[in-house]
């Protein structure tokens, strides 16, 4: 199933596959299992949300795909090129797939419009002032002119995340892996930032992969929605979101949308029922 | 307990750390033998640029002179069966144990009503911050004098040095409780002392834990540099001794290695006692305990 | 619009206070922003202004909810926002140029709202310029935290009569708080702190001559020792000695303090980015860590010829474990998504060093020099009591052994003064290069 996604991109860079992955971590006595056999597709330029309970192993997912952490066995691929397996087990971090962190991670001490121009500055493909005209000129696209100058801690979180979001794309990457980006937000500035991420897909087709644990938001953003079982981490069920692209808030009130989340909601509930119970006995 | 051990052993990070340790005790040991600045030729470039730079050799440590650890461990062993090594132990942590006392005593009150009382505050923080620059040891002559007797007048810096660092913790810690547990307490229907009861004297403890473990530190250095200053205390007076003197003493006797004998033992006697307040914090704090 | 029953200006005074703008603001300015105010009712549901339209009111509410929603094309972050009492809205006439609503409001339920005329406001704060120039800085901070809207905080208005360049406005700042801390309790309670401390002391030694106070030195002869151009025991402010002793104390804790923070404060960003260093070199450096650094005099005293060297290297000793282990915690506390958002936006190694490791300890650092200048003081008095020549602790304990007790208090005090000088340099320059740090905690406080 490649191009009859609805509203994916016809692009060729950005497909990810993940195929059997397994992640354990090894403690004093018996190996925890992180991700158990995991396999899935993300085609280029889809949007694919992970969903399950808080702790189930999706960030270790994530940053495998990312270079944090090695793999156990399995083999994770992008267009063609091995990121990870078993014999190479971490992949190489890289700007053509940055991470968006759950708490944000611009720098307190750079400036906005420095942390925009901190990825090509580094890697030396822009010069100082090029990059700066582009940073500017996206920010702007982005509704962020006028903060240049401010510091991260001076700007509302829902702004931190875009000028976030506005660093990444500065790197032109194949995919973007974000990880719970909107937690720390509450309902109503999330409800904005949902169409400001969209409007900035629509102008910037990259692949999505975003973790969340929650439903609603999964629906309304995603072409895949994948439901993982908690520890071990691995796609209980794929669902593909046949809600045409671009989406705006009118979705929310539709009917396929409710038969969506009513289709989903019990494989998710029981999920955070089983971590909920798991996270008891922890403690 | 042999699992722990096992483990220990098994450990790269332990096996690495004790390398270093071995190495720096070779090192110290070598150093100390050679009895020279440095190894002529190796350094004499070197030498040469300090010179050129206006140093004079004076201004560099002879390592030579340091006494050997294999010279000090014999020293140790013959001091351990030595009365007065162990009185000097018994002194040090008795001037400390007072001070230290006193301070918490004095302290804490001081510190909790500075922090509640706006009035307090205004009249008794200026002053307190303005003396607070005088280091310690800076008192020692103006206690001697004022103290009827030598061991009051140490045990009285030695308070001073845990007073400021208790009383700064402990209104730092007041002051930083979150204002909704007061909100909760009152809406629960509490009085102004439940309030200071239960909310900001177990609010203020992890500070004070803090502040008390830092105040140690600095009452083992005040100790140890008053027992020197005040030259350990004359015989008249009553006072005398110590592990600071001890140091002074064999300074003066010239027994390098018991220097360093006594070095050691201000070591871990601050060690111990400090690993003994934290013992007790967590003890008195089990809320904070990481499970 | 419902109609007018006038509530009286007194009323809203309270209402006043708990808006932003006016927290800090005097009894005299509320009243005349008050006398301005005209109350108005709405019914739940009504609009009170749409976007667009001109823009002549500002608004506080009394009593009710509104809502308040940004027109399109504003480049705020949350464009709706829900307010209750003291919530100030409609205050696009202060921006610079602005003479139309950027938003729409609307009253949630029957709500009753003050209106002030925006010209006759910022006449009013005009009157009194400092005091109604802070109410135009708290009106920016407003709009770019709670409107969120940083872009519009260059172009709020200034009041005509207040000065124009930043640092000039930073200055009426501070001489407008100087003036609320002198309406506060607090510099007479300090006043009377200070009253009863010297006036203890005077009473104690010098009036009623209590016992063991008797011996000590009293504040009148502190004083009169300290400022006299003939002191009797050769130390006052007209002595150039005491000045030679004073530059001696800080040349020795400077040249300490430089050589532990070149040395440490490398050594601890090292610790902290490499574990492998730390794993073989942490180890030692505890080892050594519990033995106080005043137990090191003789040995000091021992291995270097010089007595100067001696002193600066315990000062030094003292300063660098300080500062080597604050960094070191600094290194450690930096959150580790920093660093890996860095390598995803390709950083090298030595990159993410210069421009995560380096930035992100620095609170911590400059905490570790304000430790250890302190510490560096801590044991200079103690090497320079017990060998040295010259220096703040050498005339304390030499004015003891020659029963000069004046000259002892002279010294401690000088040596409080000198003290805090240093750290209240380094807290200086750590605000200096740490600007971000310094915005948003200013943030935080307000």
């Amino acid at each position: 199933m490649d191009m009859h996604q609805p509203g994916a991109a016809a692009l060729t860079r950005g497909r990810i596959l993940i195929e059997d992955v397994v992640k354990t971590y090894p403690t004093e006595g018996a190996a925890v299992m992180a991700v158990d056999h995991c396999s899935l597709e993300i085609e280029a330029g889809e949007i694919c949300m992970i969903v399950g309970p808080s702790g189930c192993g999706k960030t270790t997912l994530l940053n495998a795909i990312a270079g944090f952490h090695a793999i156990t066995s399995g083999r994770i691929v992008m267009d063609g090129e091995t990121l990870c397996s078993a014999e190479k087990p971490k992949a190489e971090p890289g700007p053509d797939r940055i991470v968006v962190f759950q708490n944000g991670a611009l720098f307190p001490w750079k400036n906005n419009l420095e942390n925009v121009i901190f990825g090509p500055v580094m890697q030396g493909k822009l010069a100082r002032k090029q990059a700066i005209d582009k940073g500017r000129a996206m920010m702007a696209d982005a509704g962020l002119a006028g903060v240049e100058r401010n510091y991260p801690g001076e700007v509302s979180s829902g702004m931190r995340r875009r000028v976030e979001i506005v660093r990444a794309l500065m790197n032109d990457p194949k995919a973007l892996l974000l990880d719970e980006p909107y937690r720390a937000l509450d309902s109503l500035t999330k409800s904005v930032m949902h169409e400001a991420l969209l409007e900035i897909y629509y102008k910037n087709k990259v692949t999505i992969f975003f973790i969340t644990h929650d439903l609603e938001e999964a629906i309304f953003l995603g072409h895949k929605v994948a439901i993982m079982t908690t520890r071990p981490c691995r796609p209980k069920k794929v669902l593909t979101v046949d809600i045409a692209h671009p989406r705006d808030y009118s979705v929310l009130t539709t009917k396929r949308f409710r038969e969506l989340i009513e289709e989903t909601s019990e494989a998710v509930h029981e999920e955070a029922l089983k971590a909920f119970q798991a996270g008891e006995r922890e403690g | 307990m042999r699992k722990p051990l096992r483990s220990l052993l098994s450990s790269p990070v332990f096996w690495r750390g004790a390398v270093s340790i071995v190495a720096f005790v070779i090192l110290w040991e070598l150093g100390a033998r050679s009895k020279q600045w440095m190894a002529p030729e190796l350094f004499v470039p070197l030498k040469e640029m300090l010179g050129a730079m206006g140093f004079k050799k004076d201004y560099l440590p002879w390592i030579g002179v340091v006494p050997a650890p294999s010279t000090v461990l014999i020293a140790w062993i013959a001091v351990l069966g030595q009365g007065g090594y162990w009185q000097s132990w018994y002194m040090s942590l008795f001037r400390v144990m007072s001070g230290f006392v006193a301070a918490m005593l004095i302290g804490i009150p001081f510190g909790l009503l500075l922090a509640v009382s706006r009035t307090a505050q205004g009249i008794g923080f200026p002053v307190f911050e303005v003396l607070r620059p005088i280091p310690p040891l800076a008192w020692v002559p103006a206690s001697i004098i004022f103290w009827p007797t030598q061991e009051l007048a140490i045990s009285f810096v030695t308070f001073l040095g845990a007073f400021y660092t208790i009383v700064i913790n402990v209104l730092g810690g007041a002051r930083s409780i979150d204002l909704h547990y007061f909100q909760a307490a009152q809406s629960m229907g509490s009085s102004q002392w439940d309030i200071f009861r239960r909310v900001i004297l177990p609010g203020t403890l992890p500070s004070i834990v803090v502040g008390s473990a830092v105040g140690m530190g600095i009452t083992w250095e005040v100790v140890v540099a008053a027992e020197m200053i005040s030259g350990g205390g004359s015989q008249q007076s009553g006072a005398g001794g110590g592990l600071g003197f001890f140091i002074w003493s064999s300074y003066v006797g010239g027994s390098y290695e018991q220097i360093v004998v006594g070095m050691i033992s201000i070591g871990i006697a601050g060690f111990a006692s400090s690993e003994l307040l934290r013992w007790l914090g967590r003890y008195v704090t089990p809320w904070l305990r990481v499970r | 619009m419902l109609n007018a029953q006038t509530a009286a200006p007194g009323d809203v005074i309270p209402v006043l206070r708990e808006s932003i703008p006016f927290v800090d603001a005097s009894g005299a300015l509320l009243q005349r922003v008050a006398a301005l105010g005209r109350p108005r009712r709405y019914a739940a549901g009504e609009r009170i202004y749409n976007a667009g339209d001109e823009a002549d009111d500002i608004y506080v509410v009394v009593s009710g909810r509104v809502e308040h929603v940004f027109g399109p094309g504003i480049s705020a972050q949350e464009s709706l926002k829900r307010m209750g009492r003291g919530g100030v809205f409609g205050w696009a006439g202060l921006v610079l140029g602005q003479t139309r609503r950027f938003a729409s409001a609307t009253a949630l339920e029957p709500s009753e709202i003050l209106c002030i005329g925006t010209e006759d406001l910022v006449r009013a704060l005009e009157v009194e310029p400092l005091e109604g120039g802070a109410v135009m800085d708290r009106f920016a901070t407003m709009i770019q935290r709670e409107f969120t809207m940083p872009a519009l905080l260059a172009k709020v208005r200034r009041l005509s009569g207040t000065p124009l360049t930043e640092e000039m406005s930073t200055l009426s700042l501070t001489l407008y708080r100087m003036s609320l801390w002198l309406k506060s309790p607090r510099p007479y309670l300090m006043l009377i702190g200070f009253a009863l401390f010297l006036g203890l002391w005077y009473l104690f030694v010098e009036v009623w001559k209590l016992p063991r106070f008797r011996e000590m030195p009293g504040i009148t002869t502190v004083v009169k020792e300290w400022l006299s151009p003939a002191p009797t025991y050769g130390l006052s402010v007209f002595t150039e000695e005491y000045y030679q002793h004073i530059a001696v104390s800080i040349w020795r804790v400077a040249q300490a303090f430089l050589l532990a923070t070149l040395l440490g404060v490398p050594f601890g960003l090292f610790l902290g980015w490499s574990r492998r260093f730390k794993e073989y070199v942490f180890p030692v450096f505890e080892l050594l860590r519990p033995i106080p650094v005043l137990a090191w005099v003789p040995l000091a005293i021992v291995m270097f010829i010089a007595t100067e060297s001696a002193v600066v290297f315990l000062a030094f000793l003292a300063s660098f474990f300080a500062t080597a282990l604050n960094t070191m915690l600094g290194v450690e506390s930096i959150d580790e998504s920093y660093v890996r958002a860095a390598n995803c936006l390709g950083a090298s190694r030595w990159q993410v060093f210069r421009h995560v490791i380096v930035p992100g300890a620095l609170p911590f650092v400059f905490t570790g020099l304000q430790i250890s200048i302190g510490v560096s003081w801590f044991s200079l008095v103690a090497a320079e009591m017990v060998s040295g020549q010259y220096g703040l602790g050498y005339v304390i304990n030499t004015s003891f052994m020659m029963v000069r007790y004046p000259t002892i208090v002279i010294g401690m005090v000088t040596l409080g003064v000198v003290g805090y000088a240093t750290s209240a340099m380094v807290r200086i320059a750590g605000d200096y290069m740490m600007e971000w740090r310094v915005r948003e905690l200013a943030l935080a406080e307000r």
